[in-house]
Order: C-alpha cells, then structure tokens, then sequence
C-alpha cells in the first residue's frame, strides 16, 4: 500500500515535472537580433561603440530610461538616490542593498569605486576615460603618479562619495551612459585585460547573463532569474553578428531575425510601410541625433567664410530629407537636435539659394568655381555616399566640383584625427541628454582638430568651459542658444542637416519594442516581450 | 627537367594544361597558321557566340553616345527607382539615372579594366617570364621566388591592400590587379622558353652571333604568342569580375563612375523593391565574361596544334 | 622523396617572410591607427595617444616588424590589436568552418567539373557539350556576391528550403559551397577536358581504338584513368585556393571563417591578425601545392620509375 502510494507519488511529479519541463520548453521566449559588427569586448570601459552586451548585461548607478518617444528621464538604478552639493562638485550616491551579480557576490560601494578606478588605472588601457575626466586626481591616476583616484571613495557598504575637480553640470546623465557600467571587483580584478573577452569572464548585475559567445558568429544572453527589477520577459536574447545589410534584410524577410533596423536600408522604407504584411509592423522613434556635413577651414576653399556659407546655401536639404528619407525627420539649423535639453526650435534657419551660393563663391573669389572632395568610408551603397552622391550633384550648380574620396575605415579615422581630413559626413546621437554632448565634442578645443573642423576660435572654447559648470539652468540655456548661432550662422563651421526618425521593422510575434530616447542603434530589452 | 616544368605549368594555369606549345609544329609560316586557327575556331559554336557578343560590346562602348538619349551622370532625384518602362528599358536606379544607359557607358569601364591590367600583367608577366627563363641562373631565381610569393598570396587580399595603399582610383584598379596577375603569366612564359631555348633555331641563331636580347624578342617570342593570346583572353574575364569583388568591398571604382561592379553593389538594397537595379547590372556581367571565357576555350582549341587532324 | 618535401619546405621559408613583408610594408604606406578607428566617432586624441604608447604601436615599423617576426619564428603570433586575443588561438578557431566551406566547394565543383569535361572531349563541339561547358562556365563567370545575393533570394526567403545565412548545421553549408564550388566548376571542367584528350591522342589509344574497340570502354576503360591524373593533383591545390577564396563568399553568408577575419583585419589595421591571418593562408597554398607534386609523383608511374 504504502509503495504503491509513493509510486504514484512519485509518477505524478515525474509526469509534473515533465510536463513543466516540456512547458518551458515549448514557451522559450528568444528574441533574435542581427548585429554588423562584432563587438570584440563585453567590458564596456574598452569600447566605444558596441554597448548592446553592456546595455542588458550591466546596470548603472543611475538609469536614463525612454519615458516617451524621444523623452527620457534619469531614474534610480543601483543608486536609490544621490545627492550633490552646493559647489556642484561632491556626488554622494545611496546604492540599492541586496544587488547580486550573476557570479552571486553583493554589490557594494567598494565595487563602484574599484569599478570607475579601474577605468582611469593605465593598466586597463580603457578608451572611455574622458567620462571620468573631471574627477579629482583622476588625471595623476592616468599618468600612473599615483594608485588610487583621489577623488573616489567608498564611504560605508552602500554609499559611494565622487569628487569632482570643478563643477561638471553633465555628470549625473553621464553616470547613466553604459560606459559607466559597473563591474564586481572579486569577479573582474584577477582576469586583468582578459575580463570581458569570453561569456565565462563577463559579470554584471543587469537582467541578462551573457552565456554563450562565438565570435563573428553570434553571442547569446540569458535572463538573470535572480535581476533585482524582476526576472526579464524574454528567455534568451541571441545577437547575430552579419556584416553584411542585405544578408541581414534577407534573414529578416524569411524569419530568421526578429528585428530589421532600417538604418541599414533607408532607400526601403516605403517598400516596408507598404507591404501588407511589414507595414503594421514598423516601430519609430525619434532620434535625439544630428546629420552634419563637415567643413574643414585647413583646406582651401574652406579657410573663407563665405564659402563655407556658400556650400551651406547650396545644398537643398529639404529636397534631400525628402526623397532619401521621405520626411521622416525635420530639418535642424544648429547643433542641438530636437529632443535635447536646451533645444532652441527658433534658431536662425539655413536657406536654400544657389543663386546666392554662387555669387558668394564669386565674392570669396571662385567666379569659375571650385573644386573640392567630399571623404567617404568606402562601403559602397551606404547612405552617406548616397547622400552624398546626391549632394555632389546639387551643388555643381552653385559651382562647387565634388570629387567624392572613398577611403578605408582606418584611413579615414586615422587622417581625421590629424585634422587633415576633407569634408565628411555622419550622425552623431546623444550619449546623455545634455548640450555639452554635442557643442565640447565637435566644437571643443581638442575636438575641433581631431575631427577636422580646424575652427579654432577663443570665444568659444571660453563659451563651452563656461557652460560645462554654468549650474543656473535658464542662464545655460541662453549660453548654448547664443553659441549656436555663432557657431552655425557666424562662423558657418559646419552644415546641420537633419534629425531622422529611427524606424525598425519587427516581427508580428514582438510586442513592446521600444527604440530608445536617443535613437541608438544599441538598447536595452528589458521591457520587450515576445510571443 | 622538361618533365617539372611541363607540371608546373599545368599545375599554376590549368587552362593550359596541354602540350600545344612545347612542339616544333608551333614554328610554322604565319598565313597557314592563321588560316587554320581561323578554320578550327569557327568550328566551335560557343567561341564563335563568344567572338559575336563581344563583338557587339565593343560596338556598344565605341557608339554609346549615339545609342542613348540618357546622361549617365544626371541625377533626377523625381524618377527614383521606377520599374522598366518605354521610356527606361531597364528601369531608372536610386538617383533616377537610366539604368540601361549606365550599363551601356559601363561596357567601357568594362571593357577598360577587363583589358588594360591584363595587359599590363602579360607585358611583365611576359618581359620577367623571358629573362628569368633565358637566362636562368640567380636572375630566374629570384623572380621565380616572386613569383611564388604573388602566387601563394590569397590574390584578392593582396589587391584590397595594393587598393588601399594606393587609393581607389580607376588607375589604381589597373595596378592592384596587375599586380596580383603577372606572376601566372611569368610562369608559363619562363617554362616555354626553357624549352624553346633549346631548339635548332635558337641554337643557330645564338652561333652566328645574334644579340640575347634579339633571339628574346625575334625568336622566342612569337613562339610564346598562342600561349598568350589564350592567357590574355582568359585573363580579361578575371580582371572583370576581380574590379567587382574590389567594388563589393569598396575599393573599386569611384561612384558615380558607371562600373557594373559598382551598379551591382549600390543596386543590392533594391533586391526586394527594385530588383531591376541589382539583377540587370550583373547579367550584363555574366554574359562579357562568358563570352570572353567561351572565346578563350576557342583560341586554345584552335592555337592546339594537335587538333589539326 | 623526404629529401624533396624537405628542400620545398625550405624553399617557403623566404616565400612566406617575402609576404608578410609585402603585407606590413605596404599598409604601412597608407594612413590608418588601429586605435582613433577602435574610438571612431567617440574619438579623444588623448586616449589615442596614451593607448598608442601602451600598444607601441608609435615605434618604427622596421622595429615593429622585426618584433612581430621574432615572435612568429618563435611560434607566437601575438595579440590582435582589435580582439585583444591571441592570433593563433582567433585563426585556429575560424579554421574549421572554412575548412568545411572549401572541402564541400570542391566536391561541388568537381560533381560539376569533370563529368562536363568528360562530355566536352568525348562529344567536342555537340550540344550536350555545349550545354555542360556552358553551364560549368557560367559559375566562373558571375561575381561571387551577385550569384550569393540570387541563392540567398531565390532558395532561402522565396522558397525557404535553406536558412539565408550562418553556420550551424549541414543545412548552412549548402548553399556557400555551391556558390563557391561554382565558381571553380569550370576550372576543373577546363582541365578534364583538355586532359582527357591529350590522352587521347596517345598510341595505345589508337591502338585501341583500331582494334575496334568501341569508343565509350576506350574512354572509360582507358583513357580516363590516366587522364584525371592532373586532375586529382588539381584538386589539392584547389582546395587550398578555395580556403584562400572563400573571403567574400564568408561575408555573404554570415561564416564565421579566416577569409573574413582576414579582411576584417586588413580594415582594422590590425598588424598581428592580419600577418597571422595571411601567413596561415599562405603556408595552406604552399602545402596544397606541395601535396599535388607528392601526389602526382605518386600517381604518375613514368615519374616513378624515373
């Protein structure tokens, strides 16, 4: 009697467990991305652009969380709050108790500051230091005359004290930019340079745990049961690495992918929004981010004002938005993009004038026209050259003779940072939502040479240091405002084109997507679900 | 000896892999030889479609200004991507340029750098082949030793490095490739005249005192020709489609330049919406470079004295 | 024998050092810093230059050369610039799928290339020759990305019989080994061909031939054996080549092999993978060549005997 009972028993739970088995099992919910480029590192101090492994694997003191298309606000993350003085210059953060990385151990204060030190410790060789470079002693730190980061400390168990060398208004958005990710010291300190290079010697605390990775192949993460917001959605997140677009579209259309980022293919959009089965499915949002044409005043024609506001004249941006990227955007006058703190929508517009365009050539003394380059990174068909192909074209007509330079990756950033680079083109979206993101990089001292805009102007560089620790926000406000139209109208050191929405395709099983503030093409899919 | 050489010849240009031209017949006089190749290629059906296409695309690249009311370069951003019409035969690509006129300006560029860098590899090629060849000793060391390096190089990473070291320029394309092709032609070169060198008339020449450089170029060469003529044929069809590979990485040539390599790859993203822009370019693609293959097939069965029957 | 394979190998010795030279010389000439591309648009001429320093990538390149190659004789390639991985381990990984890749390509191209070479000498200039030259040759005469991007089109999203891009199964391998072994179809066609009928001529052909024997044993009892001689020697050499090849075929379809890593490196500047990369594709090309001639010695019995 009883061994009958305990078999029964025990055939039930098997035949439960199987069930509960099969259930999961059948239920897996993966969600499947394809990625073009592989990002070699899932330590996020060693990279600069490939933040996907960082965004879910990691958290933040501090998270910049979408609240609406385009919209985003600071919220706690492993800090439950912190406080700033008076000066502007002592964070104090309250860090959330009971955290567990993935390898188990508690997060605590001496993690963070092992964390943001590490990044400064020459050792490390990390490429993300300029969002430290205003701690205290961060700069001995780096040049190895010293062994800690005077600025750092770790007050109690929970609350971590940073010290800056001068108010810096950008520094909490800042701490909530996945460079600032923070790592645990017992897991990360004895694999020195090796940390972040296998899924084995990856550890956060974020909703995923990073399992499986091949490289060029694809890496796969898996949900954190034990996340401190609560287990994920989504069972296991696979990222495919294909270099190539149209493999990608194609692995799209036959299912194989979940999500197609249309940045890849901006000519498809309305073949997407009118296919019967993709044009329910297209997902946007705007993207806190601007397109610019460079103009480099170390090269001639270019060291003449007048034919930098020639150019800026010559080029029918309008007509471009249109046709290559059928209006999904707005055309923007300045340097701040909509969407970012300090947007000024009034600023003095670009106007479009060949007619005007050519006779200031004639008046910077180009009546016959001038020839100039346009670089491009050589990969054919992408938007740039596209664009750029376009852009040759339209401004012939003022008398501008374009030959367009297609150039290797490498030679191309590697002249660029010489400042010897001719005119370009590219996107630049916000990092943090804060107008020093936009003005000290392009426009800062160091920045103005290293990508070849060579408009080296006092009052500016004067402008943005001011604005760095101006902490009155309406006073800020007018300072960027005013720059803008100096920099843009004044000295024409550059041509805003447009902000784009980013629009994806997903597939119909996917709900819940959401593209990210600032239009990266890296995000977070903690909120997304799939079916 | 002979036995080595023969092999390597097979063994580094396979399409060559007779014994045509290491025998006496090769020596005959000029107007039979060429009446009988004439003769033995006509024979051969594909070779003659081969003769006819490529033909017509000289034709087609020398007449193009005449054959198209379009401008390649005209950009009309109103007609972007509009499916084949009786306006556009082939439709218009994504900056509303006639699609058809751009591939007909492309036999050009085509044509171009189908011939002009393996020329330019032949004359190395060839100039290397013969002094290594002739006059062996440390001089053919040392080129064959290049030769083997060119050879063992994956070619099309030697030329992506020759492009980005020189810059992607049309100019640059002839030299890249270049570059990658000479060692090939060397080779065979250098082993036929092994064997040529040899000969009775050689031998007599050299005895009457005629000058090395002379016997080089009066007597070795012209026996050499049937070998190249093939070499050059075959060779066209892979500077082709190498300018492709090179335009699919974005070393090839310029945009807006219209070369099909060039028309094929911005066309990709249109394989869905627009097929016409990415599939038309490399049809046109296919068929030169067939009819240059089936042309060369020809040549070497005509140049085959053996198939005199 | 032995002897033989030993003075060819040391023969590679300079062939490979002449390459890498060509390789680091030559990329040396253009511009380009592994470290401002890492930062890209993120760029901090600061970083750059202290991470330059650490890597020391700001010594000449006579000496940066001559440190890669005391390594690499000492068998360690080094670290990838990019990947902060060891070279050897990165090359040794990626091996394997292109190995696949070109081993399944040749048997392609081989299903394709002889029997249409066969046809071609038994029947010259008939339309079933016609028809199968033609069609080995069409493989030779399409660019490798377009016949890719009309596979992908055709087989993978219209009619879904196989996955549009990357490895994982025998599934994966079908469609890159077709394109690939396509594309060297008629070289081998090319050669069985010309081959065959060089045996042809023969005496013991005619011989044979005038004992009235009909024409089909002749071919295959005869002819064929000593005709696919060349081929067979052929084919190790292909398969080397195809290794070598595979670069934008590996792209296209999303396979993670040397090819790619190879070109990824060139674009990357990045000085170790890339050296390693190309000296690994070197040696296999080197070897393929060495095992046709050990091959064709082997096989060849008037070689033999001598």
């Amino acid at each position: 009697m009883r061994k009958s009972r305990l078999f029964v028993v025990f055939s039930l739970s098997v035949l439960l467990a199987g069930i509960l088995a099969a259930g999961a099992f059948a239920a897996e919910k993966v969600f499947t991305i394809a990625y073009n480029e592989e990002p070699q590192t899932s330590d996020m101090q060693m990279t600069t652009s490939c933040y996907m492994i960082p965004m879910n694997v990691y958290d933040r003191l501090i998270e910049c969380v979408t609240t609406a298309p385009g919209k985003s606000a600071l919220v706690p993350g492993l800090a439950t709050k912190w406080e700033v003085s008076k000066d502007g210059k002592v964070y104090t953060f309250y860090l959330r108790k009971g955290v567990k990385f993935h390898n188990g151990e508690e997060l605590t204060a001496r993690d963070v500051v092992y964390t943001f030190d590490r990044m400064l410790d020459p050792k490390t060789k990390a490429l993300n230091t300029d969002i430290l470079d205003f701690v205290l002693g961060a700069k001995d730190r780096m040049e190895g005359k010293a062994a800690s980061t005077a600025g750092l400390k770790a007050l109690d168990r929970y609350t971590v004290q940073i010290t800056l060398e001068k108010p810096f208004v950008p520094f909490l958005a800042i701490m909530a930019s996945p460079q600032a990710s923070i790592l645990n010291e017992k897991f990360t300190k004895p694999l020195g340079n090796k940390y972040g290079l296998t899924a084995q010697a990856t550890c956060g605390t974020g909703p995923f745990i990073l399992k499986e990775w091949v490289l060029n192949d694809h890496h796969t993460m898996v949900a954190n049961p034990n996340y401190f917001r609560g287990r994920p959605q989504i069972d296991k997140f696979v990222v495919k690495i294909v270099t190539d677009p149209e493999t990608m579209r194609m692995l799209f259309e036959s299912g194989e992918i979940d999500l197609f980022d249309c940045d890849f293919a901006m000519s498809q959009i309305p073949y997407f929004t009118a296919h019967p089965k993709w044009g329910k499915q297209t997902v946007s949002g705007p993207r806190v981010g601007i397109y610019y044409y460079t103009f480099n005043q170390a090269i001639k024609p270019f060291d003449n004002v007048k034919v930098r506001k020639a150019f800026q004249m010559a080029v029918d941006r309008k007509l471009i938005l249109q046709k290559m990227f059928y209006n999904h955007g707005q055309l923007e006058n300045g340097v701040m993009p909509k969407g970012l703190i300090h947007y000024n929508p009034n600023q003095e517009k670009i106007e479009y004038n060949p007619e005007k365009a050519k006779q200031l050539l004639a008046e910077a003394g180009y009546p016959n026209g001038v020839d100039m380059e346009i670089a491009l990174v050589a990969s054919t068909g992408s938007q740039w050259q596209k664009m750029s192909e376009i852009v040759q074209a339209m401004v012939a007509k003022a008398g501008f003779r374009v030959t367009l330079k297609q150039m290797d990756e490498a030679a191309f950033y590697a002249t660029r940072k010489e400042g010897k680079l001719p005119m370009y083109t590219n996107k630049w979206s916000a990092d943090f939502n804060d107008p020093d993101n936009f003005f000290y990089t392009f426009f800062g001292p160091k920045g103005t040479v290293a990508r070849s805009y060579n408009n080296i102007s006092p009052e500016v560089f004067a402008a943005l240091e001011k604005g760095r620790s101006e902490t009155d926000f309406a006073k800020r406000g007018k300072l960027y405002a005013d720059l803008e139209k100096k920099i843009v109208i004044d000295q024409a050191a550059w041509l805003p084109m447009f902000s784009l929405k980013h629009i994806y395709v997903v597939q119909p099983r996917v709900k819940k997507f959401v593209v990210p503030w600032n239009g990266w093409s890296d995000f977070p899919i903690y909120e997304t679900r799939v079916e | 000896m002979e036995m080595k050489d023969r092999k390597e010849q097979e063994l580094s240009y396979p399409c060559l892999a007779t014994e045509t031209f290491t025998e006496e017949e090769t020596v005959a006089p000029p107007s039979s030889f060429l009446r009988d190749v004439v003769t033995a290629y006509r024979r051969n059906r594909l070779a003659m479609a081969g003769a006819v296409i490529v033909l017509i695309l000289f034709l087609v690249a020398i007449f193009v200004p005449w054959l198209t009311p379009y401008d390649p370069y005209a950009i009309d951003l109103e007609v972007m991507t509009e499916p084949p019409s009786w306006a556009h035969w082939l439709g218009t690509d994504q900056f509303g340029r006639d699609l058809l006129t751009r591939i007909l300006y492309g036999t050009r560029i085509s044509l171009v750098i189908g011939i002009v860098p393996t020329l330019l590899s032949m004359i190395i090629g060839t100039t290397l082949g013969l002094i290594g060849g002739y006059y062996g000793g440390k001089t053919d060391m040392i080129i064959m030793r290049l030769c083997d390096i060119v050879l063992a190089f994956p070619s099309l990473l030697l030329a992506m490095v020759v492009m980005y070291t020189l810059g992607a320029t049309l100019v640059n394309i002839f030299i890249a490739l270049a570059a990658v092709g000479w060692a090939g032609t060397a080779r065979v070169v250098r082993s036929q005249v092994l064997s040529l060198k040899e000969k009775e008339f050689v031998e007599a020449a050299r005895a009457v005192g005629v000058k090395n450089r002379v016997i080089m170029v009066r007597h070795i060469l012209p026996n050499c020709l049937p070998a190249l003529i093939v070499l050059f044929t075959l060779g066209i069809p892979g500077a082709i489609l190498s300018e492709a590979s090179l335009s699919f990485l974005g070393v090839g040539a310029q945009p807006p330049t219209p070369s099909w390599g060039l028309i094929v790859t911005s066309g990709k993203e249109y394989l869905f919406s627009a097929p016409w822009v990415a599939i038309s370019p490399g049809l046109f693609i296919l068929v030169t470079v067939l009819a240059f293959n089936f042309m060369g097939d020809g040549f070497r069965d005509a140049l085959d004295p053996y198939m005199k029957q | 024998m032995l002897k033989f394979i030993l003075k060819r190998l040391l023969i590679s010795i300079p062939i490979l050092i002449g390459v890498t030279v060509i390789i680091f010389f030559l990329l040396n000439v253009v511009p380009g810093d592994p470290v401002a591309l890492m930062m890209k648009e993120h760029i901090s001429v600061d970083v750059v230059a202290r991470v330059r320093a650490q890597m020391h990538l700001d010594d000449p390149a006579i000496v940066r050369y001559f440190r890669f190659l005391g390594g690499a004789l000492r068998g360690d390639l080094g670290e990838s610039y990019k990947l902060n991985r060891p070279v050897t381990s990165l090359i040794l990984g990626a091996f394997p799928n292109t190995f696949i890749l070109a081993l399944c390509a040749a048997l392609f191209a081989w299903i394709v290339g002889i029997p249409a070479g066969i046809l071609s000498a038994v029947k010259k200039y008939s339309l079933p020759d016609n028809l199968f030259m033609g069609f080995s040759l069409l493989g030779v005469s399409m660019p490798v990305f377009w016949s890719a991007l009309l596979f992908q089109y055709v087989f993978a999203v219209k009619l879904r019989w196989l996955p549009v891009a990357g490895f994982e199964g025998w599934k994966y391998v079908i469609m890159p080994a077709i394109v690939l072994g396509w594309s060297s179809a008629g070289i081998i066609a090319r050669l069985t061909r010309s081959s065959l009928l060089e045996v042809m001529r023969n005496d013991y052909i005619r011989t044979a031939r005038a004992k009235g024997l009909h024409e089909l044993p002749v071919i295959f009892g005869h002819a064929l054996k000593n005709s696919l001689l060349p081929v067979v020697t052929v084919m190790a050499i292909q398969v080397a080549g195809l290794l070598a090849g595979a670069v934008i075929t590996e792209s296209v379809f999303g396979i993670p092999g040397v090819g790619r890593i190879a070109v990824n490196a060139i674009q990357a500047r990045d000085m170790p993978l890339l050296q390693g990369a190309v000296l690994f594709e070197t040696t296999l090309v080197i070897l393929g060549n060495l095992a046709a001639d050990i091959l064709y010695a082997f096989l060849d019995p008037r070689i033999k005997a001598a």
